[in-house]
Formats: C-alpha cells, sequence, structure tokens
C-alpha cells in the first residue's frame, strides 16, 4: 500500500513537473537574456489559461487549438510590452527594473479581477487522453497530455537555443552583450526574441493550467512563486537546470503533501525552504553561471 | 545645501497635520492619515536599506513579525515588554536575514527576500499552536481602541523614522552606505565596515517596519496571516520609496501620500475588487516618464528655475552696463 501511494505520489508530480518546466524555462531565457526578473510572467500564464478557457466554453474550441491560440496571443502581448515600455526599463537601476515587472503583474490580475472576479473556474473538458493504470497506479489522461506537452514546450526550446543561428545569437547575447554588439548583433531584436519565446510558453502553459488546476486571476502567482524557487534552484539563466529544478521542487511538494501530516499547506511551504537555502548555500543554483551574479 | 528651515519643513508639517486631525476628529480623514503614516514608515525603512544596494522584497516579513510578536508576547509578559520583544525580535530576524544574503546581489538578493517572507507566512500557518494558524491572531488594541491617540502614536513613530532616514542621510552615514551600493570593494578598501554597515542598515529597516506592523494589528486587535504577511507589504514600500523619489526622507512621504490618495479616489471608483490596478497603472506610468521620482522631477523643476533667475540675472546685469 505504502508503495503503491509512494509511486502514485511521484508519478503525479512527474506530470506537474512538466508544466513547471515549461513556465520556469520561459522565465529564466528571459532573465538569462536580458538580466531582468519578468515578475509578470505567471499573469501570462493567467491570461493563457483564461483564454484557453473563455475559447472552450463559449466558442467550442479544442483546448489543445486553444492553447496553441493562448500561446500567439501571449507573445504578440509581450511584443506589445516589451516594445511598449520593457526596453525603456533595460538601463535604468535594479529597483527600476524590479518595480518595472512587479507594476506589470498588479495591473494585469486586477484587470483580470475586474473582468472576470476573483472565483475560481473549472473547465469542463473531456479528458484528451485515456487514463493510464499501471498497476495500481493511476495517471489521469489530462495529467498525461501536461506532461507530454510540458515536455515538448521544453524540448523545442533547447532544440532552438541549441540548433538555429537565432538561438546561437540568444546565447551571445545572454553571454557577453558587449561581444554581441561589437559582433554586430541587435542586441534589443535578441532581448525581444526572449521575451517572445517567454511569452509563447507562458500562454501554452496557461492552456495546460485550464487543464489541471482552477483558472482565477491569483493563479499565476503561485505558479511564478515555484517558478522561482525551480529557478533558483537549476540556476539563474540555466535552461537545462530548469527541468532537474521542477522534477526536484515537485517531487519534494509532492512527498510533503502525501506524507507529511497537514502537509497540504506545507507544499508551498517547501518552495520558498528551498529559495532561500539555495541561495544561501551556492547563489548560482546547481547548474548556473558565476557571471550574473 | 539645504537650510536649516527647509531641513525641519518635514518634521513641522507632520505635527501640524497630525495635531490638526486629531483636534478636528473627522474619521475618514483620521483613518486615511493612518494608512499615509503607516505606509511612509515602510516605505522610509525600505529606502533606508536599499541606500547599501540591498534591495529588498522581504518587507512583509518584518510586518507581519512586528503584529505576531507583539501579539503572541502580551498575554506572557505584558504590554510594555512585549513592545520591547517586537524591537528585539526583529531585529534578531534582520540580522539572520541580513547575514544569510549578504553575499547575494541584485535579482539574487531580490528573489531570497521575497522567499524569506513568504516562508515566514507558511511559518505561521504551519505553527498553529502558537499562532492560531490561518485564523488568525489577536494583538492588543491601540490606544484602547480610540483613532486619535492611535493617529497620534502612530504620528510618533512617523516622527522617529524620519528622524532615523535624515541621521542616516548626514555626513557620517550617506558616504559609507553609498559607496557600499557602487562599490563594495572599494568601499571594505577604504575601511568601511562593509558588514556591520549593511547588517546595522538591515536591523533599523526591519525594527521600523516590525514597529509599523504592530501598530497595524493594533488598530482593530485582529490580524489573519494573509492580511500582513500579503506581498503587498512588501511590493507597497518599494513602489512608494521609487515613487517618491529614493535616497531621500522627503521622496517616501510624498509617494505614501500620492499613493494613497490615489488608492481612496481608486476605491470609491472601482469598488472593492481590483481596485489596485491603479498600483500597476502608476508604477508602469512612473518608471516610463519619471523614472527619478517625484523629488527627482522637482529637482529638475528647481534647477531650471534656477537656471532661469540667473539668465535674468545675468540679462540685468548686461542690460545695466550697456
Amino acid at each position: 500500500m505504502e508503495t503503491t501511494l509512494l509511486a502514485q505520489s511521484l508519478l503525479l508530480a512527474l506530470t506537474t513537473a512538466g508544466l513547471y518546466a515549461a513556465i520556469a524555462s520561459g522565465l529564466t531565457l528571459e532573465f538569462g537574456v536580458t538580466g531582468i526578473i519578468n515578475f509578470a510572467h505567471g499573469e501570462f500564464v493567467m491570461l493563457g489559461a483564461f483564454l484557453t478557457y473563455f475559447l472552450y466554453e463559449a466558442a467550442g474550441v479544442p483546448p489543445l487549438a486553444g492553447m496553441l491560440l493562448a500561446g500567439l496571443a501571449m507573445t504578440a502581448l509581450s511584443w506589445l510590452v516589451f516594445d511598449g515600455f520593457l526596453s525603456r526599463v533595460l538601463k535604468q537601476d535594479e529597483h527600476n527594473q524590479i518595480l518595472a515587472t512587479i507594476g506589470l503583474s498588479i495591473l494585469l490580475i486586477n484587470l483580470a479581477m475586474i473582468a472576470w472576479t476573483p472565483d475560481a473556474r473549472v473547465m469542463h473538458a473531456p479528458p484528451l487522453l485515456p487514463a493510464l493504470h499501471l498497476g495500481d497506479v493511476i495517471v489521469p489522461g489530462n495529467n498525461l497530455v501536461v506532461l507530454l506537452v510540458g515536455i515538448a514546450l521544453y524540448a523545442g526550446m533547447i532544440w532552438f537555443m541549441r540548433h538555429t543561428r537565432q538561438g546561437l545569437l540568444l546565447r551571445l547575447a545572454a553571454d557577453d552583450p558587449q561581444l554581441a554588439v561589437l559582433a554586430g548583433v541587435d542586441v534589443t531584436r535578441m532581448f525581444r526574441l526572449s521575451f517572445l519565446i517567454g511569452g509563447l510558453t507562458a500562454g501554452v502553459s496557461g492552456g495546460l493550467v485550464a487543464l489541471i488546476l482552477y483558472v482565477q486571476p491569483l493563479v499565476g502567482v503561485d505558479l511564478v512563486m515555484r517558478a522561482f524557487a525551480i529557478v533558483a534552484l537549476g540556476g539563474l539563466g540555466s535552461i537545462g537546470g530548469a527541468l532537474i529544478g521542477a522534477v526536484l521542487l515537485s517531487a519534494a511538494e509532492n512527498l510533503t503533501a502525501t506524507f507529511v501530516p497537514g502537509g497540504g499547506s506545507w507544499g508551498y511551504g517547501v518552495a520558498f525552504v528551498i529559495i532561500v537555502l539555495v541561495l544561501v548555500v551556492r547563489p548560482t543554483g546547481l547548474f548556473g553561471s558565476e557571471r550574473r551574479a | 545645501m539645504k537650510t536649516g528651515l527647509t531641513r525641519l519643513l518635514p518634521y513641522i508639517l507632520i505635527l501640524l497635520v497630525t495635531l490638526a486631525l486629531v483636534w478636528i476628529d473627522k474619521p475618514f480623514w483620521i483613518q486615511l492619515a493612518i494608512g499615509v503614516a503607516i505606509t511612509a514608515i515602510t516605505a522610509l525603512a525600505w529606502d533606508i536599506l536599499s541606500r547599501t544596494g540591498q534591495v529588498s522584497l522581504g518587507s512583509a516579513a518584518f510586518f507581519g513579525v512586528g503584529s505576531y510578536t507583539l501579539a503572541i508576547f502580551e498575554p506572557l509578559i505584558g504590554l510594555t515588554l512585549a513592545w520591547i520583544a517586537v524591537v528585539v525580535v526583529c531585529a534578531l530576524a534582520a540580522t539572520l536575514l541580513g547575514l544569510l544574503t549578504l553575499r547575494l546581489r541584485r535579482m539574487y538578493f531580490a528573489i531570497a527576500t521575497l522567499g524569506f517572507a513568504l516562508s515566514m507566512q507558511v511559518l505561521v500557518v504551519v505553527f498553529p499552536d502558537w499562532t492560531g494558524g490561518s485564523g488568525g491572531i489577536a494583538p492588543p488594541v491601540l490606544a484602547d481602541g480610540d483613532p486619535r491617540w492611535q493617529l497620534a502614536l502612530i504620528g510618533l513613530l512617523l516622527l522617529a523614522a524620519v528622524a532615523l532616514s535624515d541621521a542616516l542621510l548626514g555626513l557620517r552615514f550617506r558616504p559609507a552606505f553609498f559607496m557600499i551600493r557602487t562599490k563594495p570593494e572599494l568601499a571594505a578598501a577604504s575601511g568601511v565596515p562593509v558588514v556591520r554597515m549593511k547588517i546595522f542598515a538591515f536591523i533599523v529597516s526591519g525594527v521600523l517596519i516590525g514597529l509599523a506592523g504592530a501598530c497595524y494589528g493594533g488598530l482593530y486587535g485582529y490580524v489573519v496571516p494573509t492580511d500582513v504577511f500579503t506581498t503587498n507589504w512588501s511590493v507597497l514600500p518599494l513602489a512608494i520609496a521609487t515613487l517618491g523619489g529614493m535616497d531621500t526622507t522627503v521622496g517616501p512621504l510624498l509617494g505614501a501620500i500620492a499613493l494613497k490618495a490615489l488608492e481612496e479616489v481608486a476605491r470609491s471608483v472601482i469598488g472593492g475588487t481590483g481596485y489596485q490596478v491603479v498600483y500597476g497603472a502608476v508604477i508602469i506610468l512612473f518608471v516610463i516618464g519619471m523614472p527619478q521620482g517625484i523629488v527627482g522631477l522637482l529637482r529638475k523643476a528647481g534647477t531650471l528655475a534656477g537656471r532661469r533667475t540667473a539668465a535674468g540675472e545675468k540679462k540685468k546685469e548686461r542690460e545695466r552696463h550697456a
């Protein structure tokens, strides 16, 4: 019985890890390239969730297509936000950089509350895949979809960074912006590109949120806090570290929720304890580089 | 250089406004003034810390710890000692967090302090026997619940915060603090005790925010963790100090007045849900339009006016010679 519980807990953790990895890798890419932590990243996820939800409930668009549309919409919004004001903040002091995206986050959350009320909604879509039975362990179909799409997003991002010309330029702009300028790279374009990719992954992740969680204005805050822990764990700016950080955090959360009495409320605390401990013991995370510190 | 009178102006204004409001005794204005004063204290405290280059997102930790310490210790050791306990516990928490985050810079520091604040909230929920869990806790009511005396007490705390901020902007600390922020290695090489100064700023800041939190908890004699530990109390000081103008004493004061006034307007126009949308909008507009804050804008206007009078004098001079 105990082993079944353990296996069930770990498998569910693995599926949420797919979602966490997708969200955290967008966040860490944006930070790695621009040096700005996007506190509004979670709100892009939240908007993606609402979009997928409304597309399905009001227009009958299948969730997978809705997810893609949400991703495209968030890419467009990221473009608007970057050119509209983030690009002007890049040269300002750090407190202004922190404040800028926090301001955006507060704005989006409260607009969502005014438009859609703070209440939680659940998308009533039939499961996209049949549930997976492994002996006594059951993995719901939608959790499988979350795992697959999350991994696909993550793998896609890794592929883009390693095997395309734009990815190469992104890495150059992240590693050494001055050298990139000397090499004739349009650094502002690269900064914008990192935010577009971040917006795309956030929007699609929002669709995943609508599949397995509830849809409400504050859902992005929960998720982005976990993403911070993951990014701190894997190293700020390291996309490779984001996956490992996501798996570790997700496993730690699910295990405490399952085995510690009253561990449901601990689940959240695990993330923060990880943030503080990792940053204190090894500020660059498990896989980060010293440079941005 | 500033003359003695302009330096005393904030103190005189705070005293006069507080006394006037206590005298007039209009509940709405007293509540508004209490709100402005509490946020102004947290913003001043945040600014003091940021002068050493420590851009914190953890103010809520001290705000909450302050109100909870008062509530937990008052039944055990009495009111006076409980207030002393607030100072001691906040100073200890500040020392601990300061030492833990000593090596962290920029965004890493911000994220670690944010994590600390949220961990505190979880800690409160996880140990319900001491803290009342998510159901909340009842700190002793401030000044027997008389809003006028509450305002008077909080006004005094604000005066203390202003005096501290001014003292730390004085010749003795200002150069050390700013050198630690811009060139820590140079500061250390010049004989500035970097670690001690950073921790000192942390303690001053943490204790001030903790006292503000304890006062806040005493307004109604009841607090819940989601109220005092909310990220709002971490963001608000940063937003107010930046909007008003960093590295000054007037900046956080002006910022608190402006933002609270705006909040009241938004609350009556939009209603209870989503009124904070104005925070987001104002922050974005400020960061784009006047990154140096209100004080920066006033200074610019001041230099422009100064130049104009100087130019005018020169012109007169020339005319006289001609």
